[in-house]
């Protein structure tokens, strides 16, 4: 990835050690990372400049992880939603995906197997809106 | 839930392929990224698959939580093949998603955890209970009622807070979510996570805030249970774990109890109490034994304080020896606790097993101190000293009350008894506590000592009590503080100054246990007789002469300690068959299985190749698959611009195999209908020629003079179209390729062969994939053809699967270089498939041509092979 343009990714966590210390690993490898500590603040940075991929925690107290990925899909549908979740649960990784997540990821994961995640959830976005410029360039009137 | 099916369709359906060739183009990459999501999650499903399928075959100790977790990542891996095929082919496959949420939902139902058992009481009174509750109340609390209510033995007052309080506490801050979340992200095999893990989740529960509605529930219950003995009490707390002590899990020592506890700690002490239920003794040995921690649940029992003069355990049988029926009794001065947990060998007598019982031994030990209720609250020792240090703790009499009630208790639950007695300062006797005895596991009881080996050394150290029979050899480590245990090594020797049962997590690791104190009535004897563990306890001070490291032989049977390692008393290790064998998170994981892993769809040119009729998530794994690279090669040959058509191969003559670049696959951009050789960047794709070209065949038959080329040209030959029959083979011939990636499909001969492989910079991604099968020849000579092809795959580090004539060979998770070289190696075989028709005719040239093969293969790897030109 060029270093001018770096991958931006909003880390979405309640558990505030484990948010700062992933977000400081992901900033090493060369993302541009922005932190929320919940699913309301999450909404709201978004709302911000840009962002290219979301990790999102699944449980947290104040907005639950699945209702933030449907609003994510809703408002900013390239936005691409990483779920990362401490829980094992089938029903709802299977919902998370139905809505729209790129992938469901189940803590601990190694880091550079997130990367890779991200990376290739990147890439899917640059090549959708690549599609969309195409598509809007080839439209009558364009 | 309902209707996300609908949504799904709509979400893939939302971008139709653009007829314009710029946006055609952007769609193809798009359609490239949904393949490769596809490949890597078919990868993850296999080798989830994998590891479930060798955790099911023992090898591996696992709980609830690595089960539930392995679950979730596969259901999410071919969730997202399905969904991605679906990407690829909008509404083509239309059973594809129904089916496999209907095998989800098998599996979901398998691993849902398990119903809350009925009874919502937070409390229930000693007078309420008898077995038929222990869903409720844990056994050893239901046990007491048992004997209170229906044998009428004489058990303190006293009452059980419930399962239903534990599940209420862990529900009230989420708690139980919280926990889970926890279990899942450590490795509990590793003894230091084990360790912060478990004080983490004790931490928790004893933080958590109790619920308003138990800690009322607790009031009344102590004010009615004041009210039965006669004023204000101190009470003892004990631990009743729901599904403890049933016969199949002992669960020895694994939880607290808690003693002369004043009323105003009532409540804290109970959720500390509640909290051992994540000791880490408790923790490893549900592990160790398989047990399903979302059926066990914490009920905690709460009993007027026995202040006893003396009191002990009673065994209605030899422990060590389940053959002898005579009735064994451990005492000693003051609250048994010195004798359930291993802290003294105590006075011990053996009594018949006849009506009056008999005292056949009585021995009396010099006891040094006495466990006793202090005033303020808790317990304390004291020092033994003059008279009653040597007098015996219980006079015949009282040996003989103690054991009556033993073979009643053994009559009445109809199996031997492990019976935990006081005396209180009144001289009644009070039974506390009473389960089934597990005696030693026969592994490692053969008396080893009985054979008198001529060669024997002379022993370091002698006589101690046999805590659990057998032997084993291993180096000394000794464990007095947590860090130590971290340090353990597999196979030591476990050496104590004192058995306490915290080092149960050590058991099962150990090669054999000494202690210079404990007997074998103590909770970490039982459990090292439940592990079939050998254990020598006793040992006295000498034991300390045992140094550190230095290699040495138990014979807890023979009671000797050896130097080194001798002959006949070493095979004692740490495998320990059959542990896990039938444990419910094994079964469990057996279920499973069975909706995960068989194969149905086998052949994707049957009619029944259809999602309607997969059996398993291994088989929508294999179907879309299948169908995803069908797909991928369809659009590249329907959608003819010319950048992205397929481009046949010209290698001296045009080819009978088809080039499809999914992404820079091609060195630059290629016009026209042909592709060469040079313009090749799919490095997979190069290095499967090298394997192919690299050593000619020397026959039989030899080769014609026609050259390179035409064999090439002969082996892809439709053996169909020689017939004048035209058939779907015709186009089956191809490479899809990228960069780092190839997708061969084509006919060998007679053989249909694919190769699959990711060489990129992603190890962890990175897979060759090799099918093969079919083949003119008869049964035996495709068998044999098989397993030639297979043994040289797997000498070459190739995991493989065979059935019948069909072969599939893997390997994984390797750097780019090793994945190149492996599929060199195939290359080579798809070459000389054909020829392995005529060498597997003749029996005899069988090892000559495997000698040569290997020789030919080593000096590919080397690279020595000049490709033929």
């Amino acid at each position: 990835m060029p270093d001018e343009n770096p991958i931006s990714v909003l880390l979405v966590d309640d558990e505030e050690a484990f948010r700062e210390a992933l977000a400081r690993r992901l900033a090493r490898k060369g993302l541009s990372v922005v932190t929320a500590p919940g699913g309301v603040p999450a909404l709201e940075r978004l709302s911000g400049p840009p962002v290219d991929v979301v990790v999102l925690d699944v449980k947290m107290p104040d907005l639950d992880g699945l209702s933030v990925l449907a609003q994510i899909k809703q408002a900013w549908p390239l936005t691409e939603v990483i779920m990362l979740s401490g829980h094992a649960d089938l029903p709802t990784s299977i919902t998370g995906l139905e809505n729209g997540a790129f992938d469901y990821m189940l803590k601990p994961t190694p880091l550079d197997e997130l990367l890779d995640k991200i990376r290739d959830a990147w890439e899917k976005k640059a090549v959708a809106e690549k599609k969309i410029a195409a598509l809007r360039a080839s439209a009558p009137g364009a | 839930m309902a209707g996300w099916w609908q949504k799904l369709r709509r979400l893939v359906r939302e971008d139709e392929p653009p007829a314009d060739e710029a946006g055609l183009s952007e769609e193809f990459k798009a359609r490239y990224l949904s393949f490769r999501k596809l490949l890597a999650a078919n990868n993850k499903a296999l080798e989830l698959m994998a590891e479930m399928e060798a955790a099911a075959g023992g090898g591996r100790v696992f709980g609830m939580s690595f089960l539930r977790a392995r679950a979730t990542a596969l259901g999410v891996s071919v969730f997202t093949m399905a969904s991605q095929l679906e990407r690829l082919a909008p509404g083509k496959y239309p059973g594809l998603l129904p089916r496999l949420k209907q095998i989800q939902n098998r599996l979901e139902d398998i691993l849902a955890p398990a119903e809350a058992p009925d009874g919502d009481d937070l409390v229930l009174p000693l007078a309420g209970l008898d077995q038929r509750r222990a869903d409720e109340a844990g056994a050893k609390m239901a046990n007491l009622g048992e004997m209170r209510n229906r044998l009428g033995l004489r058990v303190p007052p006293g009452f059980v807070i419930t399962a239903a309080a534990w599940r209420l506490l862990l529900e009230s801050s989420r708690l139980g979510e919280e926990i889970w979340r926890l279990q899942q992200a450590a490795d509990m095999e590793n003894a230091a996570e084990l360790f912060t893990l478990s004080s983490r989740l004790r931490q928790l529960i004893v933080q958590a805030p109790l619920p308003p509605a138990l800690e009322e529930a607790l009031e009344r219950a102590y004010a009615s249970l004041a009210q039965e003995a006669g004023g204000p009490v101190r009470v003892s707390l004990r631990s009743s774990a729901i599904g403890e002590d049933s016969a199949e899990a002992s669960f020895a020592g694994q939880y607290a109890t808690q003693l002369n506890v004043a009323p105003e700690f009532l409540a804290s002490t109970y959720q500390e109490v509640a909290a051992s239920f994540f000791n880490p003794q408790a923790m490893h040995y549900r592990l160790m034994r398989g047990l399903r921690d979302d059926q066990l649940a914490m009920a905690v029992g709460c009993l007027a304080m026995v202040g006893g003069v003396s009191g002990g355990v009673a065994y209605s049988v030899n422990p060590l020896d389940p053959a002898d029926r005579s009735v064994h009794l451990t005492a000693a001065w003051g609250l048994p606790r010195m004798v359930v947990d291993g802290e003294a060998a105590g006075d011990r007598f053996v009594l018949s097993r006849e009506e009056p019982p008999g005292v056949l031994v009585r021995v009396v030990e010099d006891k040094q101190s006495e466990l006793v209720c202090r005033a303020e609250e808790g317990v304390c020792r004291l020092e033994l000293t003059g008279e009653r240090a040597g007098q015996p703790c219980l006079s015949d009499e009282q040996a003989v009350e103690v054991a009556r009630a033993a073979l009643e208790l053994e009559a009445h639950y109809g199996a031997p008894q492990d019976v935990e007695w006081a005396y209180d300062q009144q001289g009644r006797l009070v039974l506390l506590q009473c389960r089934p005895l597990r005696p030693a596991e026969s592994g490692h009881a053969a008396p080893a000592s009985a054979t008198p080996g001529g060669s024997r050394p002379e022993p370091l150290l002698g006589g101690g009590v046999t805590a659990s029979p057998g032997s084993g050899a291993g180096p000394v480590h000794w464990v007095a503080k947590d860090a130590d245990a971290l340090t353990f090594p597999p196979g030591a020797v476990l050496a104590l100054s004192r058995p306490s049962p915290r080092w149960a997590v050590l058991a099962g690791k150990a090669s054999a246990l000494v202690s210079a104190r404990g007997g074998a009535a103590g909770h970490l004897a039982t459990v090292c007789r439940e592990y079939g563990v050998p254990a020598l306890f006793s040992l006295g001070p000498d034991l300390e002469r045992l140094e550190q490291g230095a290699e040495v032989t138990v014979d807890a049977s023979g009671r000797a300690v050896y130097p080194g390692r001798v002959e006949g008393l070493d095979s004692g290790g740490t495998d320990r068959p059959g542990l896990l064998a039938h444990s419910p998170v094994r079964r469990l994981l057996g279920s499973a299985l069975e909706v995960i892993v068989p194969l149905t769809l086998l052949d994707p040119d049957s009619t029944e190749f259809e999602p309607q009729r997969a059996q398993s998530l291994h088989d929508i794994t294999r179907f879309c698959h299948e169908k995803s690279v069908k797909e991928m090669f369809a659009f590249g040959k329907e959608h003819r611009f010319p950048r992205r058509a397929a481009k046949q191969l010209y290698y001296k003559v045009p080819m009978q195999w088809w080039v499809l670049d999914l992404e820079d696959g091609l060195a630059h951009e290629v016009s026209g209908k042909y592709v060469k050789l040079e313009d090749i960047a799919c490095t997979p794709m190069l290095a499967v020629w090298e394997g192919m070209t690299a050593i000619p065949w020397e026959g039989p038959p030899a080769m014609s003079g026609r050259g390179l080329a035409s064999v090439l040209f002969e082996a892809t030959a439709n053996p169909n179209l020689t017939t004048g029959v035209k058939t779907r083979y015709a186009n089956r011939n191809y490479f899809m390729i990228a960069r780092h990636f190839m997708n061969l499909q084509s006919r060998f001969g007679f053989h249909f062969c694919a190769v699959e492989a990711l060489a990129g910079p992603r190890r962890r991604e990175n897979y060759l994939s090799f099918s093969f099968k079919g083949g003119a020849a008869d049964s035996a000579r495709r068998l044999a053809r098989v397993r030639f092809v297979g043994e040289i795959l797997q000498a070459r580090g190739f995991a493989l699967e065979m059935s019948e004539d069909n072969l599939r060979a893997r390997v994984e998770r390797a750097a780019q270089e090793s994945i190149l070289d492996a599929v060199k190696v195939v290359g080579y075989l798809l070459m000389h498939t054909r020829q392995l028709d005529m060498v597997m005719a003749d029996p005899r040239s069988v090892a000559y041509y495997r000698e040569k093969i290997e020789k030919d293969l080593d000096r590919l790897a080397a690279g020595e092979a000049a490709p033929a030109a």
